[in-house]
């Protein structure tokens, strides 16, 4: 097909050595072997290949082929440039949760008055300021993931928690949106740039020179996206993890004692994606007592935590999950870390499904937790 | 778990009406559909229809 022959050319996927590193990488290859990234290359070079594919929604799109490439073929890109057109055609993933995400990033894009800062508590914050905390979509897992103890709120608190104690006052705004991630891996590009509009407008509004995220996905759509669509924002996506490596490093922050072993499993969007994999050890490792244990897939090798976008979450992602389990608790750590909302509401579902003996924590109540 | 939602959205919660009625009970089904039309009528336009 003519669109497909333009997406090879841009991205340069002609390149390809047909040498398989991709398939061979690919976590979603290794337990359902119907699906190889370099299968989809080669039938779309050989100009076979049709956007009605389904497997172009079965790729996590979480770069363990790419980094490993030797061509430099940046395939979650293809492919997510190929979910565009098939988007435009009429297809789509298979959406997880009933469509229950998709309906709710659709509906905010309208011009409703949302409730999502209930939980802000006696945390204190401000309607306007130089710092911005974008909380993402928590106020929504709150509700979504309670029945698996997966996106709770408690979160966002510690955060905010964690600012104020480095006394930080950001801005919280009930009118944030959906920083659009999903809509754009889900090839829903017009709906990204209406939630994207928003967004901005909401932050320069608010006078915010700085943006804080804790969710990897916001911060990479904010810092790679954003800027691609819409030029210079006038404001620059800050990841918290750079902040608070260094107000513990200043000793502005001071953590208490958790003698316990625990792993480190890497997010696909804040490891590989957006190239952080020693501030969150750092991190870690401040803690008093703390032992970090690495698992054999670590940093450039993590998995990922085997669904994304909200769509084909299968029994090939609950495999992924439950293999990405069994290697946290073969390090011998009772606690495996994490440092993605996400990767959390996945490894406690498959946790809870498969009734597995591993805790699961995120970086940032692990920390605000062992606030001084 | 539904009205939660739309309530963070900031859809008034009275919009959305969940009731089980079984294929049996054509006259329950077509009271609760007059009832709720009468219901959204009163509400009025809702602002989902205008753009952000």
């Amino acid at each position: 097909m003519a669109e497909i022959a333009e997406l090879i050319q841009m991205t340069n996927t002609h390149f390809c050595l047909d040498c398989g590193v991709c398939t061979g990488s690919c976590p979603v290859a290794r337990v359902f072997s119907d699906f190889s990234p370099r299968q989809i290359i080669e039938k779309c070079l050989y100009g076979i290949e049709d956007l009605s594919d389904e497997n172009i929604w079965n790729c996590l799109t979480c770069a363990q082929c790419s980094v490993r490439c030797p061509a430099n073929i940046n395939f979650p890109e293809f492919i997510r440039l190929m979910r565009d057109e098939a988007y435009s055609k009429g297809y789509s993933g298979t959406l997880t949760h009933n469509g229950m995400l998709h309906t709710i990033w659709s509906l905010q894009t309208k011009g409703i008055t949302q409730n999502r800062t209930f939980w802000i508590g006696d945390g204190k914050t401000s309607e306007k300021g130089d710092v911005f905390y974008f909380v993402g979509c928590r106020p929504y897992f709150d509700v979504i993931f309670r029945d698996i103890n997966a996106g709770s709120i408690e979160n966002c608190k510690n955060i905010l928690k964690i600012l104020n104690a480095s006394g930080i006052e950001p801005v919280v705004s009930n009118d944030e949106r959906c920083c659009g991630h999903d809509a754009l891996w889900n090839g829903d590009e017009e709906t990204f740039k209406k939630l994207a509009e928003i967004n901005i407008e909401i932050i320069k509004a608010s006078g915010a020179k700085k943006v804080v995220f804790n969710c990897p996905e916001g911060y990479l759509t904010f810092r790679d996206f954003y800027p691609r669509y819409f030029g210079d924002l006038g404001f620059e996506p800050v990841h918290i993890i750079d902040f608070l490596t260094e107000k513990i490093a200043d000793g502005a922050l001071e953590l208490s004692e958790f003698p316990e072993v625990v792993t480190y499993h890497d997010p696909c969007r804040l490891g590989r994606l957006s190239g952080i994999f020693d501030p969150p050890r750092e991190l870690i490792k401040s803690i008093p007592g703390i032992e970090l244990r690495e698992m054999p897939r670590s940093r450039e090798n993590s998995v990922c935590c085997g669904t994304s976008g909200w769509i084909n979450c299968s029994n090939c992602s609950k495999e992924i999950q439950v293999q990405r389990l069994s290697e946290a608790s073969a390090t011998g750590a009772s606690t495996l870390v994490t440092a993605c909302p996400k990767c959390q509401i996945h490894f406690r579902c498959a946790k809870s499904a498969f009734d597995l003996d591993i805790e699961i924590v995120d970086l940032y109540d692990l920390i605000s937790e062992h606030l001084k | 778990m539904a009205k939660e939602l739309v309530g963070i959205l900031g859809i008034n919660q009275d919009r959305l009406r969940l009731e089980w009625v079984s294929s049996a009970e054509g006259a329950r089904f077509a009271e609760l559909a007059t009832e709720f039309t009468e219901q959204i009528k009163k509400l009025g336009p809702s602002r989902l229809k205008q753009a952000a």
